[in-house]
């Protein structure tokens, strides 16, 4: 009988030695799996189309996208910050958190040896640890069937002509509009008083408050609103949905908003995630994105033709794009969303 | 030892809720109370600390006290109107004998079967420049313009249509416990159907109809959808603030102590209202 147990844990150790080899591989296969943290919808289907279908499969790279909202995404780097492994390869958010996480180091710095296609990446997107994947300019966009003689600055939307009759976004704040306030008055983003006192009279006008952009096209449509100060990228699809409108270059400066990607510093698999990093400035997929969202590439070898290079085109003489001073935004957010609440949307 | 044996039973049976309740409920609450006192950094997101400020901050801006106001006002009215609009549809359907009435109760739960941002949709499209109101008030009655999106009444009626059919609900079932035979013995003395209404039946629904007003109190306490999508940015309430401040500024220990508060002040207000019914309609 003992024998007959012996006999038992001696295959038992046996099976366990002959399944080893499977069970340590299991990890290395795994390996070929690239987590990307990202938003729904229009952006998770056009990643799917344009860049892990595409250039990561074939690659035999194996994505997989954890959706969900930007806030929640950029806390979870946080809090798990200490883990060796963290949950993420890859982290998508916009650049004001790209360089909020690179602040509290928690993303790895980018490496042109192995993300080779960062060197087409226009310089002044350029940062130390994020990818800038898109980017957008905020615009005057206009009704073109109404208004036959568009603002040509922020400063224009105070003509009593204007009342009731600019739209703005307002999500518990908008610290695009501020900055935008502030390059008007003092040429420089990061001039919060001097941004108030015009915010508090272009609000006097009868600013029209919107919480979700998408309320934007019907506002359009009604007759509710004639102008609307928001993304070049969001007139676009507008203009793709029937809806008559056209943005115009505030002449002081358009603020930019990049959104583009990080790699958390306790990635699982970081050769996946810089390949991913290299994929998304590929030009067909750079190109991929404008076709369908109308947001600009980041490098200089994506050209836009047809339809979407008329519509992107930028004007002669070129416009003054502004990206943010994210160092002195990322602290003074919270206080301009918390004054926003208070004086423009609790007016 | 039936005792232990009883004991033994009910651990079986309330166990694995009880457990369920702890993991689910319980233990992210308590851990939302100790973020609730950390500290908030923009860069570094939550510091580890003990401070009263997130609350102190609240309570010492006027700013908050109004969307607290503004909450309880909101809630308090949509409660009322639900109880007046209730009762009588509730009290109808529970006496009904009809051969309808299955279909009746149908067509009160059928809004609950569209979700509440979807049916919150349809009030959009009601309510906005351009919108079927609009339309028929222009173009049809030639009485100028409507727009009643982002005003206060239209997030009150916004929420009446999403909370009146648990209300009717609740206030049925209460009727239905209520013997009928009650209202014939009072009707055989003499009484008018008011009558018997208001001196038999009431007071004897007096438990439930507390209990469906808080009900309806509470989910109007912590609506969302339809604040932000009726209401709109100018128009502010608790849970959308409390959405506002965990997810623009990602500032976790300032939103841990507004739904403290707003749950503090939910329980405390529920409380409130049932020590003011008399304690010989309370239930036992």
């Amino acid at each position: 009988m003992s024998s007959l147990i012996l006999s038992r844990r001696t295959l038992l150790a046996g099976t366990t030695l002959l399944a080893a080899p499977a069970i340590l591989s299991r990890r290395s296969q795994a390996a070929e799996q690239c987590v990307v943290g990202t938003w729904g919808g229009d952006y998770a289907r056009l990643l799917r189309e344009n860049i892990d279908d595409p250039i990561l499969k074939p690659a035999g790279i194996e994505v997989v996208q954890d959706v969900g909202d930007e806030s929640p995404r950029v806390a979870k780097l946080y809090a798990q910050k200490k883990l060796p492994r963290g949950a993420q390869d890859i982290a998508c958010m916009g650049a004001l958190n790209g360089y909020r996480v690179t602040d509290a180091d928690l993303v790895e710095p980018l490496d042109e040896t192995k993300v080779p296609n960062l060197k087409h990446v226009h310089p002044n997107l350029r940062t130390a640890a994020f990818v800038p994947h898109i980017y957008s300019a905020q615009v005057l966009v206009y009704n073109t069937e109404v208004v036959k003689d568009p603002p040509q600055s922020l400063a224009d939307l105070l003509d009593p002509k204007w009342q009731g009759k600019v739209g703005v976004l307002s999500q518990g704040g908008n610290q695009w509009l501020i900055i935008a306030a502030s390059l008007l008055q003092t040429g420089t983003t990061t001039d919060f008083d001097k941004a108030k006192e015009f915010l508090l009279k272009l609000n006097g006008n009868g600013l029209r408050l919107y919480a979700e952009t998408d309320a934007f096209a019907p506002a359009f449509k009604s007759g509710e609103i004639t102008v609307a100060v928001i993304w070049l990228a969001r007139s676009v699809m507008w203009q793709n949905a029937g809806v008559p409108v056209k943005g115009t270059f505030p002449k002081e400066g358009s603020v930019l908003y990049v959104s583009g990607m990080a790699m958390p510093k306790n990635a699982p698999d970081k050769e996946a995630a810089y390949k991913y990093m290299n994929a998304l400035l590929e030009p067909s997929a750079q190109q991929g994105f404008a076709a369908h969202m109308g947001y600009l590439p980041t490098v200089d070898n994506a050209p836009l033709s047809g339809k979407v290079g008329e519509q992107l085109a930028l004007p002669e003489p070129a416009p003054k794009l502004v990206p943010p001073d994210y160092s002195v935004i990322s602290k003074m957010i919270p206080d301009m969303n918390d004054w926003w609440l208070k004086n423009i949307a609790h007016a | 030892m039936p005792e232990r044996r009883e004991a033994g039973a009910a651990l079986v049976l309330l166990g694995p809720a009880s457990l369920m309740m702890v993991l689910m409920l319980v233990a992210p609450l308590a851990i939302l109370a100790r973020d609730s006192f950390n500290r908030y950094d923009p860069n570094e997101l939550m510091i580890a600390a003990v401070t009263p400020a997130n609350y102190l901050r609240f309570f010492d801006d006027p700013f908050y006290w109004n969307v607290l106001v503004t909450t309880i006002r909101v809630s308090v009215i949509v409660t009322i109107v639900c109880l007046a609009l209730g009762l009588p549809m509730a009290w109808r359907l529970a006496r009904s004998t009809s051969r309808w009435k299955s279909a009746l109760v149908v067509l009160t739960v059928l809004p609950l079967f569209i979700g509440s941002t979807t049916r919150t949709a349809g009030w959009m499209i009601l309510f906005a420049r351009g919108g079927m109101l609009d339309i028929v008030s222009r173009d049809v009655l030639h009485i100028g313009t409507v727009n009643l999106m982002y005003s206060e009444s239209a997030v009150i009626a916004g929420i009446i249509a999403i909370v009146l059919p648990f209300t009717i609900l609740t206030l049925q079932s209460v009727f239905e416990g209520i013997d009928a035979r009650l209202e014939e013995a009072a009707a055989s003395m003499g009484a008018a159907p008011s009558r018997a209404f208001w001196r038999i039946v009431f007071p004897l629904a007096v438990p439930g109809v507390a209990i469906a007003g808080v009900l309806c109190f509470i989910l109007c306490m912590n609506a969302f959808a339809t604040p932000v999508l009726l209401g709109g940015p100018r128009f502010q309430m608790m849970a959308p603030l409390l959405y506002y401040a965990f997810n623009s500024d990602n500032n976790w220990p300032f939103a841990g102590a507004i739904a403290f508060i707003l749950m503090g002040t939910t329980l405390g207000l529920t409380g409130l209202a049932n020590l003011l019914i008399p304690r010989r309609y309370q239930a036992r």
